[in-house]
Parts: structure tokens; C-alpha cells; sequence
């Protein structure tokens, strides 16, 4: 390009930039260098297929809305299609991390490549994690009412609350989505950018002998390949990975469908286990409850928040952002609902404000020791008679609203229109033992490996294992404060996952395990071969 | 067509292998894992060591 033709606008400058770094060859390019021919390279283009099929089918959820794959058989096909185009997602990110590892593929200025490719499995991660709590079922209740400590642990709760589905779903659908996008382009721009990482050095021969030019002994990983190529169609490829992976899709979603676990209610709750609902709202009433001592992001309940090392308390830290009354939201603010048509209740919920705390914890005290034998008569819990004050009136006015379903919408209920936040509901059931015995059997429970698990018999999320691996272990399995303590670690690692490139021991482990031999064997064969 | 379609996907939907029902899993010790989970991971280790090993297509061209 002469002097007179340098462009000296912005856009000019970007497209000469573009194109030096992406001329159309390097972007799709026909040839590839001959040490490209081994299966393991498959998976990075049936990741990207997989990709698009999740994202596919996820387009056409979101086109119908949130619940509509809970009443259609065509929806839950849908479902399921992203379900297990996820799952392969998944399957593909790993062994293709694997086979990277093994090819030590950050050499000659790769980094950025690999660091790009883990920040992408880190994404997905986050990505899959909030369309499981975007679920709307019994899976998505759970999972959140598990996460949100782990979240709280790490002050993270405090801003990005999973039990508030509306915010979790425009992230799912939407802020993930982007940044996954994203980081896809700019991991496949990167690798056509570089081109394939070449084989590690082979064996100099026990005397000197000449090299065949087509097969270098030691190709530099930094330079342009001169070597022998081979024929390659990249569009052809990632037709034919995007067909394998829907044929695959559709054949699992048809064979297997997908999970869909009613959600618990607070009616489903009250009208099943009664007991465990009325000694629930008892302990919400007088602020003994979990969640009424749970502290930041909640509470302002002094001595809580988990600490890492020492004092350090990023929940403290964070605050109390979501404050939580558990008194008031679950409870007086419902019953007062019912007590604007029912006077003998709004008798009670008078003389229990105008109590004092001292009067107000006996007759809650008293109440709870009666629960140990109370019985129901037509719905209705009888215990003997005692000094209750307005609170058995109470509690069995709030077991009425909870059974006929009133409750539900008592508790999601604001001063506007539309509701999406279950923040209050989800504590108020985290609470009791009636969803946590419900998970119990699913294997949902941290003490379970919960956090890799699925309801049924369906695979869940076995990428997780490491994160549910260190609450089973010592120290973590009985301190108070494992999550704070187990997410800094998963941190920790994380980050180390992406630096691999630039962490002496981890970053050489490749060189030792000689994976890369069977890989490029071919290669190794050719360029070892005795020369005349 | 979409009632057909529906009435397709009603019949799919319903799994022909069911995975609902009471949950299978391998506990020894501390351990424990899914049936699924487990078939999954050894289907990846499968599918990576078939890589290895298989013969890949295609032929070489000189410089």
C-alpha cells in the first residue's frame, strides 16, 4: 500500500488492522497443517455445534415464555432438546479441554487462546447454573435455596440473588447468553488468528541425520507452519458436527425427555405435612427461624456472615441488601390480608402487636411445646389447652390461608403489578423440613454430592464434582464456614485454570504425560523416520 | 399441523426409557454418585481415549 493510500480515519485504520490479521484465507481457511489428523481435534468444532443447538432451542423457549414448556408436550420436546444439547455442550467443553491440556496448545503466544477457551467453560458454567434455577420446578427451588449461601458466603447474594427468578431468567436469557457469545467469537477468532498449536519437539535422531522439510523435528510453535498441510473444509466440518449433535440431540430428547418435578407450593406444603408448616411459621413469628438469624444479606443479626480466613466476612462486608422480616413477610403481613373481613383475627393480631416481646415469646414458646402433640380436625390444628395468647388463633388462621393457597400469593405480593421475586416464599420453605425432606430422597443435599445431582434418574451436572467433592472432606464437611471457605477455593482454582499457560509445573505436566505422542503420533512417525 | 406435531411430541415426551422414579446411585464410603453421573463421566473418558486411538481420515498433500 503506497504513502498516499495509508488511511488516516478510525475505520480506515480498524479495516486495514482486520484485514492484515484476518485475511479471508486464515479465516476459512482449505488447508491445514498435516499434523491436524487426530479424532481429539473433533471436539472443539462439536462444542461450537453444540453451542448453536443450545442456543437454538433456547430461542424457542424464550419466544413461548417461561412456563409454557410446563403445559405443552410440544414445549417440554423443546425442553428437552436444550436440556441435552446442554449436557453434550458440556461433554464436548471437557474433552476437548482435555485434549488442549494435553497438546500444551497456549505454546507460541497462545495464551490469550486457552485463557479465552476456560473463561468460556467458566461461562457456561455460570450460564447453566441460572437456567437450572430459571426452571420454574421443584429442581430450580431447590437449587437455589441451596446456592444462595454459597452466594451469600461470598457477598455475591447481595446483588445477584438466584431466589429472585426474574432476575435470574434476563440472565440466563440474556446477559450469559451475550457474554458466552462473546467470548466464543473472540476464542475462535483467536485460535484462526494463531492457527493450531504444533506438535512438541520429536526426538533428534542418535546421530545427525537431515530432516524432511515436510515434517520440521522441532516446528516452532510461534512461526507460521511450512511444513506438509492437508485438505480441510471448516464449513463442512461444522455442518456435519451440528448434524451429528442434532441427530444425537433429538434421539436423547426423544428416548429420555427431561425432568420436571412439580414445584413446591406453600398449599402443597401446609396441606402435606401441617405440623412441619405451623412449627415453621412459629419460629418466622418470634425470629428464631434460619433465616430470621441468618444475617447479611437478610439480617442484620450480629455474629453472622461467613469468614474465610480470620475476620475477613465478604458477606458482612456486602451488607444486609436484601433485608428480610421474617415476623412481618411471613406472617403478620399475610394474616393481615385475612383480617380486614375477619374480626376475631384482627383482634389477634392486635393483642399480639401491642404485646410485649417478653409476653409475645411465651406465648410463642408455649405454642411450640403444644405442637409436639397437636392434631387436626377438619384441617384444623387442635393442641391442648394452654397460655397461647392470640397465637394459636393465629397460626391456625395462617395454616387455613396456606392450605386454600392464599398464602402463595400472599408472600410474592408487592405494592406493584407484576411479581417475579420468590425470595420471600423460598426462605419461608428453606425453613421448614418438608423441602429439604423432598431432596433428601432425590440425593439433592450437600452431605449427597447434591450439587452434581439431577431428580431421577437423569444425569445432572458432573462438572460441578470438584465444588461438591470439598464439602465431603475435612475441614469443610463440619465448618461453619464452608462455603465462604470452599468458594474461595473454587476461586482460587478457577483463576489457576485459566493462567495454566503461565504457572511453571502445571503448564509442563503435558511434556510428562506424553499424551500429546498419541496424538500427533503421525506426526512423530514422519518426522522420526530415518533419512538418507 | 401444530396439533400433529403436538400429539407426536405428547407421545415423546413420555421417554421411551424412563429416568423418573426412584433415583439410582453407587454409594461406597463417602462417595457417592448417580448412575447417570457416572455413565456420563465414563463416556467421556470412552470417547477421549477412542480419539487417541482411532485412525483419523484423510490424506496428506507435500508442501
Amino acid at each position: 500500500m503506497s504513502a498516499q493510500a495509508e488511511p488516516t480515519s478510525w475505520t480506515g485504520r480498524v479495516r486495514r488492522a482486520v484485514w492484515a490479521a484476518y485475511p479471508p484465507e486464515r479465516l476459512l481457511p482449505e488447508r491445514q497443517p498435516a499434523y491436524v489428523s487426530s479424532w481429539v481435534y473433533v471436539f472443539g468444532v462439536l462444542t461450537l455445534a453444540s453451542l448453536i443447538a443450545v442456543v437454538s432451542s433456547g430461542i424457542v423457549l424464550v419466544i413461548f415464555g417461561p412456563a409454557w414448556w410446563h403445559v405443552s408436550s410440544v414445549g417440554h420436546f423443546v425442553n428437552s432438546l436444550h436440556l441435552w444439547s446442554a449436557e453434550m455442550l458440556f461433554f464436548f467443553m471437557a474433552v476437548h479441554l482435555w485434549g488442549k491440556f494435553f497438546m500444551a496448545a497456549w505454546r507460541g503466544r497462545r495464551a490469550l487462546t486457552w485463557m479465552t477457551g476456560a473463561i468460556c467453560f467458566l461461562a457456561s458454567i455460570a450460564t447453566a447454573f441460572t437456567g437450572y434455577l430459571s426452571q420454574q420446578n421443584f429442581d430450580s427451588q431447590w437449587i437455589s435455596t441451596q446456592a444462595k449461601d454459597g452466594l451469600n458466603a461470598s457477598g455475591i447474594g447481595a446483588f445477584f440473588n438466584v431466589l429472585n427468578f426474574g432476575q435470574m431468567l434476563v440472565w440466563h436469557v440474556i446477559l450469559l447468553p451475550l457474554v458466552l457469545i462473546f467470548l466464543v467469537i473472540a476464542h475462535i477468532l483467536l485460535v484462526r488468528r494463531r492457527g493450531v498449536c504444533p506438535p512438541l519437539p520429536a526426538k533428534e535422531p542418535s546421530s545427525p541425520a537431515p530432516e524432511d522439510p515436510d515434517y520440521p523435528r522441532s516446528p516452532d510453535p510461534a512461526a507460521e507452519w511450512s511444513g506438509a498441510k492437508r485438505r480441510y473444509d471448516l464449513i463442512k466440518e461444522l455442518v456435519s458436527a451440528l448434524g451429528v449433535v442434532v441427530l444425537a440431540t433429538v434421539v436423547l430428547s426423544a428416548l429420555f425427555s427431561s425432568p420436571d418435578e412439580k414445584a413446591v407450593t406453600a398449599a402443597r406444603w401446609a396441606n402435606a405435612n401441617p405440623t412441619d408448616f405451623l412449627t415453621t411459621a412459629v419460629t418466622e413469628l418470634d425470629k428464631t427461624s434460619g433465616v430470621a438469624t441468618y444475617g447479611p444479606p437478610y439480617t442484620h443479626t450480629p455474629g453472622t456472615g461467613q469468614t474465610i480466613v480470620g475476620s475477613i466476612s465478604l458477606a458482612r462486608l456486602a451488607g444486609v441488601r436484601i433485608p428480610i422480616n421474617t415476623a412481618r413477610d411471613f406472617v403478620l403481613a399475610p394474616l393481615s390480608i385475612g383480617s380486614k373481613s375477619d374480626p376475631p383475627l384482627a383482634a389477634a393480631l392486635a393483642s399480639y402487636l401491642s404485646a410485649s416481646p417478653a409476653q409475645r415469646r411465651t406465648w410463642t414458646s408455649t405454642y411450640t411445646k403444644a405442637l409436639n402433640s397437636v392434631s387436626f380436625r377438619g384441617g384444623a390444628p387442635v393442641v391442648a389447652p394452654g397460655d397461647y395468647g392470640p397465637v394459636a388463633l393465629m397460626m391456625r388462621d395462617l395454616l387455613a390461608q396456606a392450605q386454600s393457597g392464599g398464602l402463595d400469593g400472599a408472600l410474592i405480593a408487592t405494592n406493584h403489578f407484576y411479581q417475579t421475586d420468590y425470595t420471600k416464599p423460598l426462605l419461608f420453605f428453606s425453613d421448614g423440613t418438608y423441602l429439604e425432606n423432598l431432596a433428601t430422597q432425590q440425593n439433592l443435599l450437600g452431605s449427597q454430592w447434591g450439587m452434581m445431582n439431577e431428580t431421577g434418574n437423569y444425569p445432572g451436572q458432573a462438572w460441578l464434582w470438584l465444588y461438591t467433592f470439598w464439602y465431603q472432606i475435612p475441614p469443610f464437611k463440619t465448618s461453619e464456614n464452608a462455603d465462604a471457605q470452599i468458594w474461595a477455593i473454587m476461586a482460587l482454582l478457577s483463576l489457576g485454570l485459566v493462567l495454566v499457560p503461565f504457572l511453571p509445573g502445571i503448564r509442563s505436566l503435558p511434556r510428562h504425560f506424553r499424551v500429546y505422542r498419541l496424538i500427533w503420533r503421525d506426526y512423530y512417525r514422519r518426522a522420526e523416520a530415518p533419512r538418507e | 399441523m401444530m396439533t400433529l406435531l403436538a400429539a407426536a411430541c405428547s407421545q415423546l415426551v413420555g421417554a421411551f426409557v424412563s429416568l423418573e422414579g426412584k433415583p439410582r446411585y453407587i454409594h461406597h464410603g463417602w462417595f457417592l454418585i448417580s448412575v447417570a453421573n457416572l455413565v456420563v463421566i465414563v463416556l467421556m473418558i470412552v470417547v477421549f481415549v477412542l480419539a487417541l486411538f482411532l485412525r483419523f481420515p484423510g490424506e496428506r498433500e507435500k508442501r
